[in-house]
């Protein structure tokens, strides 16, 4: 049964057409941990991601980034047209993908001093909240302070992609579609801790494997386990012999038995090499 | 919001991509008389700005202008990351922002 949060959530998705899909792809889902991501905490983003995010509900404004609901975000990029005001600070967040407005309310000496410090052609890192005035996105800031390390501009365009890849794979349960991130220099594993049928992408072996074939490896191994319950005694299968019969790599078997038992379908026996069925 | 004048993420490989449009790179200064900046990209390749002012040799430098050639940008904006930087990082940005994530950035 649907909790009121995850009936929330799924509502939030009715905008737009292929929302609609997707949520109904989640409802489907029994994986409950990918639900958790669907709000999250402070999303790294550009300009351009905002620009395109989607608008949703009037009483409480929902962005939505890649199917995921957005509040918080930050961003790196430069100051314009900082303008001080006795309430406010309003200036032009540019990141290279776009401007946004932004506007800091100053209500206490911090507020002032951390914007005293702040002037136009500046790098700046940027934590605010997302909202929409008169029909135009702005970000409400509660942290404006200038970069000092540079490197955090790569590092920052590099965290909006991870998470637009972690989102994306919440969101679809997937990979599949995507060409797989087999660029070896950059070496990128993508893991998603919620579904055990990811399999860490830096390892070669995984990428000839899509994930259905990951999912048919796991029926096959349950089936085994399913067809032998009654001949094995207490100590159940031992994974070499799965591997042998099955004709399956060893670490494959593993990855499988570890995703069986992270649904509860199997339990290890006498040691982490022997399984039965539950 | 104005999305009308981004600044694609260029090395020196990608930089002829964007001719007469708005870049930003990083290039290690190598030397500078103040008209003319000679310097390297993050992928190791020669680049001239047009447009800086003085910056110390061996300074890493975002510009951000217009790519007028393959080698040269004019430079509107610069901001001097000193002596340290991960040009690796940069350089993988670089690559990512063109290829399969191109949509979060231009």
């Amino acid at each position: 049964m649907f909790s009121s949060s995850q009936f929330d959530a799924t509502s939030a998705f009715s905008g737009g057409g292929f929302m609609a899909s997707q949520a109904t792809q989640l409802n489907d889902s029994s994986l409950s941990p990918a639900r958790s991501r669907e709000t999250q905490g402070l999303v790294p983003v550009t300009v351009k991601q905002i620009s395109e995010a989607s608008h949703s509900g009037d009483e409480k404004p929902n962005f939505t980034i890649n199917g995921v609901d957005v509040t918080n975000v930050t961003l790196i990029g430069m100051v314009y047209e900082k303008a001080e005001r006795n309430t406010d600070v309003s200036f032009v967040l540019d990141d290279g993908t776009g401007r946004i407005k932004c506007r800091r309310w100053v209500n206490e000496a911090f507020d002032t001093k951390e914007m005293e410090e702040i002037r136009d052609g500046m790098y700046v890192r940027l934590y605010g909240h997302l909202k929409s005035f008169q029909g135009v996105k702005q970000v409400v800031a509660f942290s404006i302070r200038p970069v000092k390390n540079f490197d955090e501009i790569s590092f920052h365009f590099i965290d909006c992609i991870h998470n637009h890849l972690r989102s994306r794979v919440t969101v679809e349960g997937t990979t599949t579609g995507h060409p797989p991130l087999t660029d070896s220099s950059l070496n990128t594993p993508v893991r998603n801790t919620s579904n055990g049928y990811q399999a860490p992408s830096s390892n070669p072996l995984y990428a000839q494997y899509s994930v259905d074939g990951l999912k048919d490896c796991d029926k096959l191994v349950l089936d085994y386990l399913n067809q032998h319950e009654d001949m094995s005694d207490e100590r159940g299968v031992h994974v070499d012999e799965l591997s042998r019969e099955l004709k399956l790599p060893l670490d494959k078997i593993m990855l499988s038995l570890k995703t069986l038992g992270d649904d509860g379908l199997v339990y290890s026996t006498i040691d982490d090499n022997h399984y039965k069925k539950a | 919001m104005d999305m009308s004048n981004p600044a694609a993420f260029v090395n020196g490989e990608l930089l002829p991509n964007y001719i007469g449009k708005r870049v930003r790179a990083v290039v290690q200064v190598l030397q500078s008389d103040g008209a003319v900046t000679i310097g390297k990209s993050t992928d190791d390749r020669q680049l001239t700005v047009r447009g800086l002012p003085q910056v110390p040799p061996m300074n890493y430098v975002e510009v951000t202008g217009i790519a007028e050639n393959n080698q040269l940008i004019n430079a509107e904006i610069w901001t001097d990351f000193g002596k340290k930087f991960d040009i690796n990082s940069n350089n993988m940005l670089c690559r990512l922002a063109n290829g399969e994530f191109k949509s979060l950035f231009l």
